[in-house]
């Protein structure tokens, strides 16, 4: 009997194991995620961003030639934003159409939802977003030489614009990665009750453009309610740039050709009319031998 | 046989006046005429469509185009060696030898001109290389030194020539009317007095110093169009001499076998003894040996080091993907060669023949391997790139542009043989009678 118990507690610890292995053995089924972002550049310039990834245990995968449909509050063909596919990122963007204006200006809450094509559900959702219309103001001020960068975000509110409190956002310089160096001492500002961040600007010798232009700007990055917002302001706060053509404007071998070094040109011209006026002295030795002979 | 030294005047001439093609003559020119023509038509192919149906790409842009330009610019130096060199030595037997070398100099420098335009995807802007060139730019230096060059074989082919235009112009009935009229056009003038001899010997004389220093600046003018740049296999400050070994080597390979050919072709054994082969097969196993060494230092000094970008071109060339065709370069362009003509017996005239085809074709492979390999492993790794950038084989329009320019300076060699003395008349005559002179 004992031994009977016994084999029954291997034979099922065998199963039990083999399960385990086989379990082991079979590949995660790869998870869909698709991420949405909502951007507003200038407040006149507004976009999707489409991520497409497979996931699978934690690693990551971006979903390349993947085709979405995007419609805005509801998708219906009318709704339509657009057919988009991903690239080798796994990102695509999708532009929000002029022929949507109604619909857009019909409310101050909009819904984006994504559909997948090809996936056998395409009447499923595969991500939404929900964003509040709003927009993003950067204004400057010089009190006694201290010079000041304000941002102000407003909100689209039962027909009516109101600041936005407790926005966490960047305020500073625009790099040419389209990154954002921090005008101030903080990494980030925060709006007040007023919806206004304001930021002291100590970054007082960057390089400007020629006549000393740099862009200020301010941004709002994934914010749950507004999305993405970034506004731009040239100003003259910069140091200008002088060109140094000193590079370009010397005797070297990588310059023009009216630039040649000196000892290169006497070389070759040296070399040059040296070999060249023997062959035309050997010419005119032919003629002298053509002479002689009549 | 009839000693060499018992012949006459008379009979010399009546050897070495042009003769007309036989069968075999008529055969090879067609053949030649034809791989021109094929050639020429895969030109018009490559004018109309561009570049795209050749197989270089974005790495790969010098191609067989370049190879064969650098091979050309290598068999052209075998006209300063021969004719200026062994002039300036005094020496006597290459008499026989000179007019072939400098015709195979003149149509490889005509070619190798051509194949740099062949290269150009725009040939219609080749004047702007004048108009607007930088003189600071190596390709400058290489297209003034080239024409340069071209100027000075040419007269060093035309001075040596004119005595023979005096005989020449005498056998009308021969040489028939075309060619008469050609050679009063080019000659008349030549009445064999003193003065001309003296003006004449004195030109050849400067010519022969003159051609020296500019074959060896064309040789390292085009190595350094590979040196001056930083690239694994061509960053090397050994170039310039290593070029110019391989091209005495090429050019005297070239020289064994036109010699070869010629001589059994217009029956000129009395002329082109077994004496010029073992002279000259002695010649190429010398200047073998000079390469080989070259070669040893241009691959094993880097090897030795193997600096990372060194290190793939190195062991594509000895173990990957080009190794059949680097060793078959060494092998059959340097090792058999050297241990063919080393011999006594090898230096007869069939194997030096032998050697001689065998240098000039493994050195055109050679020149294959220095351009082609290095563009495939720049320093910077090839990234996101069709698969079709990352490999080259020429294509078709390729190989036929090639042949036909290899054809073109062969036809031309043949079609002067036909036209022009192929060994100097005057200049054997006068040397059988000094030799005869001193008995």
């Amino acid at each position: 009997m004992k031994t009977s118990k016994f084999l029954v507690l291997i034979v099922s610890f065998l199963i039990a194991f083999h399960s385990a292995v086989n379990a082991q053995d079979e590949p995660a089924k790869p998870k869909q995620v698709v991420t949405l972002r909502y951007f507003n550049e200038n407040n006149s310039f507004q976009y999707l961003l489409l991520q497409s990834w497979s996931k699978t245990g934690k690693k990551l995968e971006p979903v390349a030639n993947k085709a979405f449909q995007v419609y805005l509050d509801s998708n219906s063909s009318a709704n339509l934003v657009g057919k988009v596919q991903t690239d080798n990122e796994g990102k695509v963007k999708a532009l929000i159409p002029a022929g949507l204006k109604s619909v857009w200006d019909s409310a101050s809450t909009h819904t984006f939802l994504v559909m997948a094509e090809g996936s056998g559900k395409e009447d499923e959702t595969a991500t939404e977003f929900t964003i509040t219309k709003s927009k993003i103001t950067i204004d400057t001020t010089n009190q006694d030489g201290v010079r000041s960068i304000a941002a102000s975000v407003m909100k689209f509110d039962q027909g009516n614009w109101v600041p936005v409190a407790n926005v966490e956002m960047k305020l500073g310089v625009l790099r040419m990665d389209k990154s954002i160096l921090s005008g101030g001492d903080e990494a980030t500002y925060t709006t007040d009750s007023t919806g206004i961040a304001t930021a002291e600007f100590k970054k007082d010798s960057l390089p400007g453009d020629s006549k000393g232009n740099i862009i200020l700007a301010a941004s709002v990055e994934d914010n749950d309610e507004l999305g993405n917002l970034l506004i731009e302001k040239p100003v003259n706060w910069g140091v200008p740039l002088k060109e140094d053509k000193s590079f370009f404007d010397q005797r070297a071998l990588w310059t023009t050709r009216f630039k040649t070094p000196y000892w290169l040109l006497i070389i070759a011209y040296s070399i040059s009319i040296g070999v060249w006026s023997t062959i035309l002295y050997l010419v005119f030795q032919l003629f002298r031998i053509k002479k002689l002979g009549t | 046989m009839q000693s060499s030294t018992s012949l006459t005047a008379e009979q010399i001439t009546r050897d070495l006046l042009p003769q007309k093609f036989g069968r075999r003559g008529k055969i090879w020119v067609a053949i030649l005429v034809t791989l021109c023509l094929i050639g020429a038509f895969a030109y018009y192919r490559q004018l109309r469509y561009g570049l795209v149906v050749t197989h270089m790409r974005d790495y790969v842009s010098w191609g067989i185009y370049i190879s064969n330009f650098v091979f050309f610019v290598a068999i052209s130096l075998v006209g300063s060696l021969i004719t200026a060199i062994f002039r300036l030595a005094n020496v006597k037997w290459s008499t026989p030898l000179t007019r072939i070398a400098e015709i195979i100099a003149l149509s490889a420098i005509v070619f190798a001109s051509l194949i740099i335009i062949v290269d150009m995807g725009r040939p219609e802007r080749f004047m702007n290389l004048f108009l607007h060139g930088r003189i600071q730019s190596p390709i400058l230096w290489d297209v003034i030194v080239i024409s340069t060059y071209f100027f000075i074989s040419a007269l060093l082919l035309y001075f040596p020539l004119l005595p023979d235009f005096k005989i020449l112009l005498q056998f009308k009935e021969k040489t028939g009317k075309m060619l008469n009229r050609l050679y009063r056009f080019q000659g008349s003038f030549w009445k064999g007095t003193k003065d001309q001899f003296r003006i004449s010997d004195r030109s050849i004389n400067i010519l022969c110093i003159v051609i020296i220093p500019v074959a060896f600046c064309i040789h390292t003018v085009t190595s350094w169009l590979f040196a001056t740049t930083y690239r694994p296999g061509w960053d090397s400050t050994n170039f310039g001499a290593y070029f110019i070994s391989g091209a005495f080597l090429v050019g005297a390979g070239g020289v064994v076998v036109a010699m070869y050919v010629f001589r059994r072709a217009y029956h000129l054994e009395k002329y082109i003894t077994e004496m010029h082969f073992e002279k000259m097969g002695r010649m190429v196993v010398l200047l073998a040996l000079l390469y080989l060494y070259f070669n040893v230092n241009e691959y094993l000094v880097p090897a030795f080091k193997m600096k990372k970008p060194e290190e793939e071109h190195l062991t594509q060339l000895f173990a990957g993907e080009y190794a059949p065709l680097f060793w078959f370069a060494i092998l059959v362009g340097m090792l058999l060669p050297i241990l063919i003509l080393l011999f006594k017996k090898g230096r007869k005239p069939l194997p030096v023949f032998i050697a001689g085809v065998m240098v000039v074709i493994g050195a055109w492979f050679k020149r294959y391997l220095i351009v082609t390999p290095t563009l495939l492993h720049p320093l910077l790794p090839m990234q996101n790139v069709p698969d079709s950038f990352k490999h080259y084989f020429p294509s078709w329009e390729e190989w036929a542009i090639a042949m036909g320019s290899l054809a073109g300076a062969l036809l031309i060699i043949t079609l002067f043989a036909r036209i022009y003395p192929i060994i100097p008349i005057h200049e054997t005559i006068t040397e059988k009678n000094e030799q005869n002179e001193n008995k």
